[in-house]
């Protein structure tokens, strides 16, 4: 089983690869491979984020350039996701603080470790199978670890009532319950065994992602306190031990981490002695981040960033600056939801679809430095990603054929939506011009533009908005990531919210492939289910997709190995990443 | 005196409890769920409802309300659940009064964060009081003395033409251009005295405080000249001048003297409202004082926070409106407090 699983993830991962990149890199100056010198071990790398991070704990943590960054840096786990560009490789897990990538049972729903031997926290004591325990019931102490992924809630076979967990996590858990918890996550000497309620087919993906599962030692831990302290089991430790939310901190060598019980070539190079993290937290971080960037002077030569070059900027970008240039394809995808509940009628919103004008939105947005079309809403890297047969063809809009639909739809001309997005000046222009080609066929569109309560209001059933503009990246590799959380109406949709699930929408048919998916024993089936749902969505027309983002960044003239991959999320890959000594 | 800064007080405190009202009911009467910001990307509705618990949001605002009012009182012990504090004594943090609240999305009371941000704050406004203080006294002079002429005309014109820039506009640029692009000076970081000298303190702070107090600037040119002149032209000082006087002296000593009174009002008032935070230059030079964390627990709907500051602020200008009150009668001998 273990070794079907494995090629199944890697068909699946390969049906990614063919369909995914063709767009990816390249469009800019180089395909991110950086051109740089060679690095070597040494000097202080200066990473220059654009915004704060939300937590150091790793439990809590949920940002993606953090979970693939600080995997590289800090917190090692079972498994983590190699350093490599192809999306087959880079995204099939490889072995980290466990000998191997996890032994399924026959359906998917234990897991089995080995925890390597030798591998130690960094005030030397070893990591113990009853740490990565106890970092996993950390994450149903969800009154006090607040914010971070919280799949395993659904996932660990812990008693529950009313479809919900009993297991307060360690802080309020009677002797019974957490006798209960250690049945579900079994520790045998080195050996750990995660027990679930219904197969996890893609467990060691979500395990490599995210934090989830990560080992926390309990003496350690201080419950809300520990919010910004790191114990550090990777090549690197916090200087001081503890993250300043608007400084940063500085990681230096971890006398603690024994190379040899790593992969550095595939995981972490870990080639600068110091990497200081800079937060710059203003709204215009990006645009003074890059300035600085383009100057190239001072420890700015040694930097890199979170902060994307923003469109304005781009034309700055040439001669000497643009061989430190990097345009990539994201993880992320921007598309519109239509609100099930106001856009009843099917051949309004088949109308709608093929009006929807996905090159001038791009144009506004920025142009192809900022996104390509997309063909579905999941991202050309997932594993099983295949174009949803809805959203094929023309990307300009057809006028005519949308007036032909509203003709038909028997409703009243011209056609009332609202039309609801959070409002910059990029949304502003991108929103025009869906506006002018919609009301080119029959539409009469009112432009919603929403400050800091868009996500409150548009989660609402009873809003006004018609469509919606919104935007997502998979949590790991997989579209159980992606179709479940946004459109199943199950843990989305009550009286009083429709969540993640903005347009409301709810099929059962839909729903039932989901519950194939998941409950899917292997990845080749969960895949197949997960495919079928998109194209019910598609089917009918439950979101729009508009486009894939692509990320711009900038690097310092001394900064070497710069590269992104998938397991960076195309972030800067840290792994690889030194500076010239 | 004592009667009178005494029943200041009074009304000092009974407005302070007014604004702490006025900002929950604000935050509740708010479309934005707090929780959905706390709770994370994929988060459940069924997740949310304990994380709003978690907050202590769940409750109805008037019992929070209360709940905060005894902070301040008597302190208070975070987490709010007693099931918790008694399962985990060693996580909980206690908030000695006057207790501002506790940040859940910090894990820090707001206290240890006001404390963090007031001198950050609090140094910005002393160097740009002290910029724009010199700055518009010796201009709004020297322009009451040439009054009429060129000088006259470039002072007030050029300080006006500055006036017109938004301090946004002042801060991008002096930032982008200044320390980035041109580099005369370097990038400012806010850098205690403890830590790199008098020196380093104050060279970060030049450009933010230049952006402050080039705002503040027209306006004390134009008060002071104003003042100057309308004490020119006083009886007092043609007896001054007619006692043969010296003209620097007449002006600086007897002139200027009339014309600080109300001076020290407006800068007792803009002082005061500078420390509750400069939110626009704090967040484009990135200074983590109380602007920037206002607009931060503005963003992340952190309702301790926000009642925090405003309670600080408020008491800042309250207390900043008394001070001005008694120095009023000491520098204006002819006003008496009734």
């Amino acid at each position: 089983m273990r070794s079907k699983l494995r090629r199944i993830g890697a068909a699946a991962a390969a049906a990614g690869l063919g369909l995914s990149l063709a767009a990816c890199g390249g469009s800019g100056s180089d395909d991110a491979s950086g051109g740089d010198a060679e690095g070597s071990k040494g000097g202080t790398l200066h990473y220059l984020l654009n915004a704060p991070i939300e937590s150091a704990d790793p439990q809590r943590v949920y940002y993606g350039f953090q979970l693939a960054s600080w995997r590289r840096t800090l917190y090692r786990g079972l498994v983590a996701f190699p350093m490599d560009k192809d999306e087959k490789a880079g995204n099939t897990p490889v072995a980290d603080l466990a000998t191997d990538t996890g032994t399924p049972n026959e359906d998917a729903s234990s897991w089995e470790f080995t925890i390597k031997d030798g591998v130690k926290w960094e005030d030397g004591s070893d990591i113990t199978c009853e740490d990565f325990r106890y970092g996993a019931s950390r994450v149903f102490a969800n009154d006090v670890i607040t914010g971070g992924p919280n799949y395993t809630l659904s996932y660990l076979d812990v008693p529950q009532k009313d479809g919900k967990p009993t297991y307060p996590g360690p802080y309020k858990a009677t002797p019974e319950q957490q006798a209960e918890f250690d049945k579900a996550i079994a520790c045998d000497g080195n050996k750990i065994t995660y027990n679930f309620n219904k197969p996890w087919a893609d467990f060691p993906l979500a395990a490599a992602g995210m934090m989830m599962t990560d080992p926390y030692k309990e003496s350690f831990d201080e419950g809300p306190k520990s919010e910004w302290k790191v114990l550090a089991n990777g090549p690197y430790k916090l200087e001081g031990g503890v993250w300043d939310k608007n400084k940063g901190g500085t990681m230096v060598r971890n006398e603690a981490y024994d190379e040899k019980t790593d992969d550095p070539e595939k995981l972490r190079l870990a080639l600068p002695d110091e990497i200081v993290w800079s937060v710059d937290g203003s709204d215009e971080a990006s645009e003074i981040i890059n300035q600085r960037l383009i100057a190239d002077s001072g420890d700015d030569q040694y930097a890199i960033t979170t902060g994307r070059v923003p469109a304005t900027m781009l034309q700055q970008v040439t001669g000497a600056v643009e061989e430190r240039y990097s345009n990539v394809l994201s993880p992320y995808v921007r598309y519109l939801v239509l609100n099930a509940k106001s856009m009843t009628n099917p051949k309004v919103r088949e109308a709608l679809k093929v009006s929807t004008d996905i090159d001038s939105v791009i144009k506004a947005q920025g142009g192809d430095k900022i996104g390509v079309p997309a063909e579905s809403l999941v991202n050309p890297v997932t594993p099983g990603y295949q174009d949803n047969p809805a959203f094929e063809g023309d990307n300009a809009g057809d006028v005519e054929a949308a007036k032909k639909l509203l003709e038909e739809s028997g409703e009243k001309l011209p056609y009332p939506i609202q039309l609801s997005y959070a409002k910059s000046p990029t949304n502003d222009a991108a929103m025009g011009a869906l506006q002018q080609k919609w009301e080119a066929a029959g539409f009469k569109v009112t432009l919603d533009g929403l400050g800091d309560t868009y996500y409150d209001v548009i989660s609402k059933p009873d809003k006004k908005s018609d469509v919606m503009l919104a935007g997502w990246g998979n949590d790991w590799p997989s579209m159980m990531t992606v179709m479940p959380p946004l459109f199943d109406s199950r843990p989305n949709v009550s009286a009083t919210d429709c969540n993640n699930d903005y347009g409301c929408y709810h099929s059962d048919e839909f729903n039932k492939k989901l519950d194939e998916a998941a409950n899917a024993s292997d990845l080749d089936a969960q895949i197949k289910a997960l495919q079928e749902s998109d194209e019910i969505l598609g089917k009918d027309v439950a979101y729009i997709p508009l486009y894939v983002e692509k990320f711009n960044w900038l690097r310092g003239s001394k900064v070497t190995g710069f590269d992104v991959t998938p397991a960076s999320s195309s972030y800067p890959e840290i792994g690889l990443i030194g500076v010239q000594n | 005196m004592w009667a009178y800064v005494v029943r200041r007080c009074l009304v000092g405190v009974a407005l302070i409890m007014a604004l702490t009202l006025i900002t929950f009911a604000l935050f509740f009467a708010s479309p934005v769920d707090p929780a959905r910001f706390a709770c994370g990307k994929n988060c459940s509705a069924e997740q949310r409802d304990v994380t709003r618990a978690a907050l202590g949001y769940d409750k109805p605002f008037v019992v929070q309300w209360a709940g905060y009012l005894k902070g301040l009182a008597v302190g208070r012990d975070f987490p709010l659940d007693a099931e918790q504090r008694a399962a985990a004594p060693d996580q909980v943090t206690h908030c000695a009064a006057p207790c501002l609240g506790y940040s859940h999305l910090d894990s820090k009371t707001v206290n240890e964060m006001v404390a963090d941000a007031l001198p950050i704050t609090a140094s910005l406004a002393i160097v740009a009081l002290v910029m724009w203080l010199i700055g518009g006294v010796l201009f709004g002079i020297l322009a009451a003395i040439h009054q009429g002429s060129l000088i006259d005309r470039g002072v007030v014109g050029g300080t006006l033409v500055i006036y017109a820039f938004p301090s946004f506009a002042i801060a991008v640029f002096l930032l982008q251009y200044v320390a980035v692009k041109w580099g005369i000076v370097p990038l400012p970081r806010y850098t205690e005295i403890a830590d790199g000298g008098l020196w380093a303190w104050f060279s970060n702070l030049l450009l933010p405080a230049l952006t402050l107090a080039l705002l503040y600037l027209a306006g004390y040119v134009r008060m002071t000249r104003a003042f100057v002149l309308e004490s020119l032209s006083e009886d007092y000082i043609r007896t001054a001048k007619a006692k043969g006087l010296k003209s620097r002296t007449v002006v600086f000593k007897h002139a200027l003297r009339a014309a600080l009174t109300p001076l020290v009002t407006m800068t007792g008032l803009d002082f005061a409202s500078l420390l509750g935070g400069a939110i626009i230059t704090e967040r484009v030079f990135t200074y983590h004082g109380l602007g920037m964390l206002t607009v931060d627990a503005n963003n992340s709907s952190d309702l301790a926070v926000l009642v925090g500051i405003v309670l600080l602020a408020g008491m800042i200008v309250i207390i900043a409106n008394i001070v001005v009150d008694v120095l009023y009668a000491y520098i204006d001998p002819r006003v008496k407090v009734a």
